[in-house]
C-alpha cells in the first residue's frame, strides 16, 4: 500500500453488502413507474438482550449547509443507516458518508430538488460540504461505535441487521424522523454510565477515559 | 473542544468531588459543566476515498526520518488524511527503535512556526513575496553569477538530492559544496581512514565482551545510536559485558556504564596510552603488533605519570586494564569529548592503538559493507568544512550562496564572527522550513516541505551490514500550499539554468525515472519496482567491503595547558533531545527532561560538588563562564558526574530566533568557545575552550522534574554501593 498523490482523489464508489443491491433494484423500480408509492415504515422493532438507556433531551436545531433529510432516506425509502454510515461497525467513528455515495445515488435520483443541486455542485468543485457536528463528546471521552454496534447487533442473537436503527435510536434518538440530526439524548457520563450498569458493559474509568 | 473551559484539571477536580458519590452517579448529568457541544465543531467528510481508508482506523505508510543525519526508516500511522505517530521501520536497519527526537519529528512537520511562503530582503527585513517574485530574484541574483562564484552550505545530503545538487552545481561552474554537522565524529573518521584504511567501519558491539569508549556516546549522541542501542542490549545480555566510559561530563552512556572515570579533559589518550603501558608490563600482551615507535611512546606512560597527567588513578588504569585483559574481544571507542580537543586526533589514534594491541580488528571492528551506488552515498559534515566556508567568504570568493538543512550561525563560535563574514555574500538563499538565525540573515527565503510531505530518497551514513536507499513518500499532503521539497526546487534551479537531461514534471516523476534506471541487480524481480519500494520504505543495494588495515600513527601526546586565567575546561555537552539545536523549536524536546540533570525548557551548567563548595554556590545560583571571547551566565545543577576541572553546558538552547519555542530560552555555550583547531583534521576543537567560572549572586529554581535525588529511604529501587558490589560479586 502507498499513499495516492492526492488524498481526495476520485475513487470508484462500491456498493457495500445486500441492502445496496435492494436499494439500487429498488429505485430502478421506483424510475419504472411506482414513483408515487409511498413506502410505509417498518414497524417499531423490539432488540432483544439490551435494556435501553433511559433519558431524554431536547437539543438545539443545528444549521446544515444542506438540510439532509433523514427521514426520506431512512425511514421512506428504508435505507439501512449502515448503508451510509458504513464505518459504524467497523471504527470508533461511525462516518460522515463520502460525497461520492451521495453522488453514486444522486447523480441519477432527483437530480432537479435544490438540495441535490447544491450537493452537485460540491461534488463537481471537488469539495465536501463542511457538516455541522451534532453529537460531540468531550475530548477526554473515548466512546467507540464499533463495540456497540458489535455487542448490540452483530453478537447479538435474535438481532436482525435490518432493525439496526433501533439500536441507533439508543443515543441518537428516531432519525428516521428527523430531517436533519438533532441531539435527542442527554450523551453525559451518567446516562452512558447507567447503560453500562444494566446492560454488564465494562466499568472501568480507562475504558472511556483513555 | 473549541470555546470550552473544561479542562483536563477541572474536570478532575470536578470528578473528584462528584465522584465520591459515584454509585449514585450524581454529578454525572451535567451537561451545562461538562459541555458536549452542538454544531460548534465541523466535520468534513471524504470526497471519494481511497478504498483502504476507514475513518478512525491508521493506515501505516513507510517514510524515512530527517531529524537528524542517521536517516531511520520510519512508519508513520496516517489517520484521516493526517500523519499521527511514527514508529521505526522493522525491515530497516534499526528495526523497529525510533529515538525520541525521531518520534517528536512530527513536530517539526505541525509546527506553527513554519515558513508557509517565500520571503525576500526589502529595506532590511524580510518580507512575503510570491513564487513568481521568488524565482524572478533568483534569476537576477544568482542566473548569471560568473563560474565558481557561488556555493552550497548544507547539513548532511544524501540520494537523489545529492545527485541533483551535485549536477547544479557543475551548472554553475562551482565545485564549492560545504557540508557543516556540529555533531559529528570527523576525527574519528580521519583516524580510521589513516589506520584501517576505511572512515566508517563496522562496529560489532554486541561482539565485544568488554567496551572501553573514551567519551563516545553511542546510546545518545554518536553515529548511529538506535542502532548501537540495539546492539548494546544484545552485549548486556546473557555474557554480560562489562562497559568502561572515559570523558570530563557523564552522558547516557556514562550513566549506563560499570565504571564511569573523569579523567582531565583533553587527556584521554594519555589514559589509552597507561592502560596500553599496564597490558605490556604487567599482563604481558605482546607488543609486538604495535610498531616500535609506539611502543617507545607506551613506556613513557607508567601508571604514576599518567595519575599525574589525566588525574585517573592508578587503581582505576590498572583495574580497566584487568578488564580488557580478561574480556575479549573488546571494543575501544572514542568520540566527542576526546575528539575535539586540540590533541583529538592523537586522542583517537590512542583509543585505536589500543584495538590494535588487543587484536579487535578484524573481531569487534570490522570492514563495512557500502551502498552499491556511488553517486547515492551520503555525504557527511564536519566542522572543517565550517572554517573553510568562513575563509572563503570572507575573502570575498562567492557571490551566492545557498544555505540548506544547518544553521552556523547559531553553532559557530561568536570568535569566528561568521555574520560578519557573510555580509560580503551579496546574495544569500536559505532553503529552510524555519526562520532559524542564519535564514534570518538570508536575502531570499525558500519554504521547504517538511519530509513527510514529500517524495524523496535518502541513504543512511552508517549501514556497515546491509546499506539501502530509504524512500521517502509524503504520508499527508502539504500543510502549506506555498512550500516546495528541497528535490523540486533543485530540479527548478537547473530548469531555470537551462541544463538538458532535467525536463520533469517535478521531482516525483525525476525519482522515478532515476530510480527506473537503477542497474537490473538493484532492482530485483520486482513486478513493479517503484511500488515495491515505495512501500517497503528502501530498496537493498549493497557492494561488499574489504578488510581493514592496521598503520598506527605517531601517538606521541601533547601536554593539556593548565590554563592560567581560565583554569576551568568547558564542556558543549551533546545529547539526544536539543542535538545541535536544530530540536530547539520542538516543545517535546524542550520537555524532555535531561538524562543526567532533569532540567528542561531551560540551560544549566553541570560542576562538580567540590567545585560548587569551593565557589560556594548552591543548586540554581547563577555562575557567570567566561572565556577569552566572552561570557554566559547560568544556573548550576551540582553532580558528581563531572571532572572537577570541567563545567559543562548542553548546548542547543540560547537561540536567538527559531520560533516561539527555541527564542530565548537558555544559553548557548557554543557562543563563547575560543577559536581552537584541531590540526591534522582542520576541525575545530569545541571541548578545547579554557573557562573561568564565578558566582553572580543570582538565584532562581532550576525548573527540573523530580527534585530529589534519594529515595528518601523509601527503598523503591534498591541499590547497594559500589564498594560492596566489588567486595561480594568480586568485579
Amino acid at each position: 500500500m502507498f499513499v495516492s498523490n492526492n488524498f481526495l482523489s476520485e475513487g470508484c464508489v462500491k456498493c457495500v453488502g445486500k441492502t445496496a443491491k435492494r436499494f439500487v433494484s429498488m429505485v430502478f423500480a421506483a424510475l419504472l413507474g411506482f414513483g408515487g408509492l409511498m413506502f410505509v415504515g417498518a414497524a417499531q422493532a423490539e432488540v432483544p438482550n439490551v435494556v435501553p438507556p433511559e433519558g431524554s433531551y431536547s437539543g438545539e436545531d443545528v444549521p446544515q449547509p444542506i438540510e439532509f433529510p433523514h427521514d426520506i432516506h431512512a425511514d421512506v425509502n428504508e435505507i439501512n443507516c449502515m448503508y451510509c454510515h458504513t464505518y459504524a461497525r467497523r471504527s470508533k467513528v461511525s462516518g460522515i458518508p463520502p460525497t461520492s455515495k451521495c453522488m453514486g445515488c444522486h447523480t441519477v435520483i432527483a437530480t432537479d430538488k435544490p438540495r441535490i443541486k447544491k450537493l452537485t455542485e460540491y461534488w463537481e468543485n471537488k469539495e465536501s460540504p463542511e457538516w455541522n457536528k451534532v453529537h460531540d463528546l468531550p475530548d477526554f471521552v473515548h466512546f467507540t461505535h464499533e463495540k456497540h454496534i458489535q455487542r448490540f447487533v452483530f453478537k447479538n442473537e435474535g438481532m436482525d441487521v435490518e432493525n439496526v436503527s433501533e439500536v441507533c435510536a439508543f443515543c441518537h434518538g428516531d432519525v428516521k424522523s428527523m430531517t436533519v440530526a438533532k441531539k435527542m439524548k442527554p450523551l453525559t457520563m451518567g446516562f452512558c454510565v447507567r447503560c453500562h450498569e444494566a446492560n454488564d458493559g465494562p466499568s472501568d474509568c480507562w475504558k472511556c477515559h483513555k | 473542544m473549541s470555546g470550552n473551559d473544561i479542562n483536563r484539571r477541572n474536570f478532575l477536580k470536578f470528578m473528584g468531588l462528584g465522584g465520591v458519590g459515584a454509585a449514585t452517579l450524581t454529578g454525572c448529568d451535567m451537561p451545562t459543566t461538562v459541555t458536549i457541544e452542538e454544531g460548534k465543531e465541523k466535520v468534513v467528510s471524504y470526497l471519494a476515498p481511497e478504498e483502504y481508508v476507514i475513518p478512525g482506523i491508521g493506515n501505516w505508510f513507510a517514510s524515512t526520518c530527517q531529524q537528524c543525519p542517521s536517516g531511520c526508516g520510519v512508519h508513520g500511522r496516517v489517520r484521516e488524511g493526517r500523519v499521527l505517530k511514527l514508529e521505526g521501520n522493522p525491515e530497516t536497519l534499526n528495526g523497529n527503535g525510533l529515538c525520541m527526537m525521531g518520534q517528536a519529528s512530527l513536530q517539526t512537520h505541525y509546527n506553527p512556526d513554519r515558513i508557509t511562503q517565500p520571503m525576500a530582503r526589502k529595506g532590511g527585513s524580510l518580507v512575503p513575496v510570491s513564487w513568481d517574485e521568488a524565482w524572478k530574484l533568483l534569476q537576477e541574483n544568482a542566473g548569471k553569477v560568473d563560474a565558481g562564484r557561488s556555493a552550497w552550505f548544507t547539513g548532511t545530503v544524501s540520494g537523489h538530492q545529492a545527485v541533483l545538487l551535485k549536477a547544479l552545481n557543475k551548472a554553475w561552474g562551482s565545485q564549492d559544496h560545504y557540508v557543516y554537522e556540529a555533531i559529528n565524529n570527523a576525527v574519528g573518521e580521519a583516524v580510521n581512514e589513516a589506520v584501517l584504511g576505511e572512515a566508517v567501519p563496522a562496529y560489532h558491539l554486541n561482539k565485544a565482551k568488554a567496551i572501553l569508549s573514551f567519551g563516545a556516546d553511542f546510546l545518545g549522541t554518536w553515529v548511529s545510536p538506535v542502532h548501537f542501542a540495539k546492539q548494546y542490549a544484545e552485549f548486556r545480555t546473557g555474557d554480560r559485558g562489562i562497559l568502561m566510559q572515559v570523558e570530563p561530563k557523564m552522558s547516557l552512556t556514562g550513566a549506563n556504564a560499570d565504571m564511569w572515570v573523569a579523567a582531565r579533559p583533553g587527556t584521554e589518550g594519555v589514559v589509552a596510552l597507561g592502560i596500553a603501558n599496564v597490558l605490556i608490563s604487567k599482563h604481558q600482551v605482546s607488543g609486538s603488533v604495535l610498531p616500535q615507535a609506539a611502543l617507545d611512546v607506551i613506556a613513557q606512560y607508567d601508571v604514576n605519570k599518567v595519575t599525574e597527567v589525566s588525574g585517573v588513578s592508578g587503581d582505576q588504569l590498572v583495574r580497566m586494564a584487568n578488564y580488557l585483559r580478561g574480556n575479549s574481544p573488546s571494543l575501544v571507542l572514542s568520540g566527542e569529548s576526546a575528539h575535539n580537543h586540540e590533541n583529538g586526533y592523537q586522542n583517537a589514534m590512542a583509543a585505536m592503538m589500543l584495538n590494535i594491541l588487543l587484536g579487535n580488528v578484524g573481531k569487534t571492528i570490522d570492514g563495512s559493507n557500502k551502498l552499491a551506488v556511488e553517486e547515492l552515498q551520503a555525504k557527511t559534515g564536519s566542522s572543517a568544512a565550517l572554517l573553510k566556508f568562513a575563509e572563503a567568504v570572507d575573502a570575498g570568493k562567492y557571490d551566492v550562496v545557498f544555505f540548506k538543512g544547518t544553521n552556523p550561525l547559531f553553532t559557530a563560535p561568536v570568535a569566528m564572527d561568521l555574520a560578519g563574514k557573510l555580509a560580503k555574500v551579496p546574495f544569500k538563499v536559505s532553503l529552510s522550513m524555519f526562520l532559524d538565525d542564519t535564514t534570518m540573515q538570508a536575502d531570499l527565503v525558500l519554504p521547504l516541505s517538511s519530509p513527510y510531505e514529500e517524495w524523496n530518497t535518502s541513504v543512511a551514513p552508517y549501514q556497515p551490514v546491509e546499506a539501502a536507499i530509504s524512500m521517502s513518500q509524503p504520508l499527508m499532503n502539504p500543510l502549506s500550499s506555498e512550500t516546495r521539497s528541497f528535490g523540486d526546487l533543485l530540479l527548478g534551479m537547473l530548469k531555470h539554468h537551462g541544463v538538458d537531461g532535467y525536463d520533469f514534471p517535478s521531482y516525483y516523476a525525476y525519482l522515478q525515472d532515476a530510480m527506473d534506471k537503477l542497474p537490473a541487480s538493484i532492482k530485483g524481480s520486482a513486478v513493479d519496482f517503484w511500488a515495491d519500494s515505495v512501500q517497503k520504505g528502501y530498496v537493498k543495494a549493497t557492494a561488499e567491503g574489504g578488510s581493514l588495515t592496521t598503520k598506527l600513527g605517531d601517538l606521541s601526546q601533547k601536554a593539556v595547558d593548565v590554563g592560567g586565567d581560565f583554569p576551568m575546561h568547558l564542556v558543549p555537552s551533546s545529547n539526544q533531545t536539543m542535538w545541535d539545536g536544530r530540536n530547539a523549536n520542538l516543545p517535546w524536546m524542550q520537555e524532555q527532561p535531561d538524562q543526567i540533570s532533569k532540567v528542561f525548557w531551560d540551560s544549566w551548567a553541570e560542576i562538580h560538588p567540590k567545585t560548587a563548595a569551593k565557589l560556594g554556590v548552591h543548586e540554581g545560583d547563577y555562575i557567570r563562564i567566561k572565556s577569552d571571547q566572552g561570557s554566559i551566565d547560568v544556573k548550576v545543577y551540582i553532580y558528581k558526574g563531572v571532572h572537577v576541572d570541567a563545567v559543562a553546558v548542553p548546548m542547543g538552547r540560547g537561540h536567538k530566533e527559531y520560533g516561539r519555542y527555541a527564542k530565548g530560552n537558555g544559553v548557548n555555550p557554543l557562543s563563547i568557545l575560543s577559536e581552537v583547531i584541531e590540526p591534522t583534521s582542520g576541525e575545530l576543537a569545541t571541548h578545547g575552550t579554557r573557562v573561568s567560572i564565578t558566582k553572580t549572586g543570582e538565584h532562581e529554581e532550576l525548573p527540573r522534574l523530580g527534585g530529589s535525588e534519594t529515595q528518601v529511604g523509601r527503598r523503591l529501587v534498591s541499590t547497594v554501593s559500589a564498594e560492596v558490589f566489588r567486595r561480594t560479586e568480586g568485579a
